[in-house]
């Protein structure tokens, strides 16, 4: 399979600080997973990457072409930031057109193509209210839509389900798997390795400006489950859903903080599947944000970095 | 293909004319439009109640108007329209960490900051234009004058001043994308460096926008004042064609020049 990005001693330091260490790697088509602890240098990573950012040292290509000061090659790619910023007085349908037109399309095809992707990240009744509006997942959905509108080849994606409540995270999740399904490539951030894992095997593991390893997600699988998984959730009824989750013994330890419930877990994946279906259900009020520390992730790195 | 510079300006104006005009600084900047239009009214009122004699004369509205276009938009709101909106051209997308949508699209960056000062450049217009209307016709028709024949002379007033707007927001954009502090640089430039400069004779009152916008005015000021003094000493000053040659060339090469530096510059947004 063809690269989609190829870094060749890739260093960025800001001043004094490194942000990116001497990187040499090949990410393949197909979904990657960018995986590392906050500080790792993801977010420079996705800079570089994205052409925000110009390397210190070395080089980086996206699908085969230098990518800063080339602004023809952003036709090819759609970017999904992390931060949540926007133009809030817009509505999403006007926020996602007028990013589209910047790509050389017509008004009204713009506009087309913005509801099309709206639509895909299940946004239509909400296109017309203002972006000020939104809830977190909604903002969330609407900044994958602006970066899938114009259909590009490769989407990169920066802690996509930041601050999602678990059903949108689920249906997010859905959605870039088909995206994979269709040909796209996707390379896609996050802290978390649940959350990438249910996206894909292929990932990159990166701390302190440096891929640690890069590969098959199940390789370091064993060693994240030997570490508890916190998760912070912010709930209308948390002493609710504490007695529901005592009542599983894959809890180990359980907090309750206002308006939310900390929760540390051995098991992730069964963890998250209950949490699903109790979002869905509705039985124990809603859920709002559903977040995870990356304390675990961090402990793992630290391993990995010794051993 | 990448679209062309002039196209992908004329979208980026799209979409931040709006966010401009509806933004705190555009209401801030509003209100102090209605300070002009405050002072015409008490004149107006003081007018027609007193008279306005200047040393026992009773000059013509359309005198006064000149005055006050002068004194008050080109010296004092023109230059302070230029520094906050100019310097905040890209620097306001990157406080707003919305810059990232902008820098990731097919576009030539220095389409942004085109796109961006041509929405600066129609908002401040917008702006700006009520509030010298309002003033004319509350100041015309004031000491015998007639408001139909003082109206070309509003029109010239409107091209100085847009011609203002211009100068001044290319040079503080260039200031925006080149210098730290640029708020500050800004307002000393304007407010500092100018009118000192201009007080002393020499060739460094060319470095400055004001040399060539006094070329502009249409207005007679009135005579034998203190007033007319202090202006006599600021009106040494080029011919018309020379001014608009000049102010061009301003716009011209602190556009291209702050173009140059949105393109090479890095922006990294705080997490």
């Amino acid at each position: 399979m063809t690269s989609i990005v190829a870094a060749d001693h890739l260093s960025k330091w800001y001043g004094q600080v490194i942000g990116l260490n001497d990187v040499t790697v090949t990410v393949p088509g197909g979904i990657t997973g960018l995986l590392g602890p906050n500080g790792a240098g993801k977010s420079t990573f996705m800079k570089l990457v994205t052409g925000q950012l110009k390397p210190s040292k070395g080089t980086i290509t996206v699908l085969g072409e230098p990518i800063w000061g080339n602004p023809a090659l952003y036709h090819r790619i759609g970017f999904c930031p992390e931060q949540d910023s926007f133009y809030e007085r817009m509505t999403g349908l006007e926020w996602v057109t007028a990013l589209v037109r910047l790509n050389g399309v017509a008004d009204a095809a713009a506009s087309a193509m913005a509801a099309r992707a709206i639509g895909t990240v299940e946004l239509t009744d909400a296109a017309n209210k203002k972006i000020g509006a939104y809830s977190k997942g909604m903002r969330q959905r609407i900044k994958l839509a602006q970066a899938l509108a114009h259909d590009p080849e490769l989407l990169i994606l920066d802690e996509p389900l930041a601050g999602m409540d678990p059903i949108a995270r689920r249906r997010t999740i859905r959605l870039i798997k088909d995206w994979g399904r269709a040909g796209k490539s996707i390379l896609v951030s996050s802290h978390i390795l649940h959350e990438i894992e249910s996206m894909t095997a292929n990932i990159l593991l990166i701390n302190q400006g440096r891929i640690l390893a890069e590969g098959n997600v199940h390789q370091i699988r064993e060693l994240i489950d030997e570490h508890p998984h916190t998760v912070h959730i912010k709930a209308d009824r948390t002493r609710a859903l504490a007695r529901e989750f005592l009542a599983h013994d894959d809890v180990l330890s359980l907090r309750l903080e206002e308006g939310a419930v900390v929760v540390q877990t051995g098991r992730p994946d069964a963890f998250y599947a209950r949490l699903t279906d109790l979002a869905a259900s509705g039985e124990h009020g809603t859920i709002h944000e559903v977040t995870s520390p990356d304390d675990n992730l961090q402990a793992v790195f630290q391993y990995l970095v010794k051993s | 293909m990448t679209p062309s510079v002039l196209a992908s300006a004329v979208r980026v104006f799209d979409l931040s004319l709006g966010q401009m005009l509806w933004s705190r600084r555009s209401i801030f900047l509003g209100l102090l439009l209605g300070g002009p239009v405050v002072l015409a009214l008490a004149l107006r009122i003081i007018s027609s109640l007193y008279g306005l004699p200047i040393n026992g004369a009773q000059p013509e509205g359309a005198t006064i108007f000149g005055m006050m276009v002068w004194l008050l938009y080109i010296r004092f709101i023109v230059p302070i329209l230029g520094v906050f909106y100019g310097t905040a051209l890209i620097a306001d997308e990157v406080e707003d960490k919305t810059i990232t949508y902008l820098f990731t699209r097919p576009i030539p960056r220095s389409a942004v900051l085109l796109g961006k000062y041509l929405a600066y450049l129609v908002c401040t217009v917008l702006l700006v234009l009520p509030s010298v209307m309002l003033v004319f016709f509350l100041i015309a028709p004031t000491g015998g004058s007639s408001v139909a024949a003082a109206f070309p002379s509003l029109l010239a007033d409107f091209a100085m001043l847009i011609m203002g707007l211009a100068s001044y927001g290319a040079v503080f954009a260039l200031v925006g994308t080149r210098l730290k502090r640029p708020l500050v640089v800004g307002l000393v430039y304007a407010f500092g460096w100018e009118p000192a400069v201009l007080l002393f004779p020499g060739y460094l009152k060319r470095l400055t926008v004001m040399y060539y916008l006094q070329a502009l005015v249409t207005h007679e000021m009135p005579q034998d004042s203190a007033v007319s003094m202090v202006l006599q000493l600021f009106r040494e000053v080029p011919a018309i064609p020379t001014s608009l040659v000049s102010l061009a060339v301003i716009i011209a090469v602190t556009l291209w020049g702050a173009g140059r530096a949105v393109e090479q510059r890095e922006y990294v947004l705080e997490q």
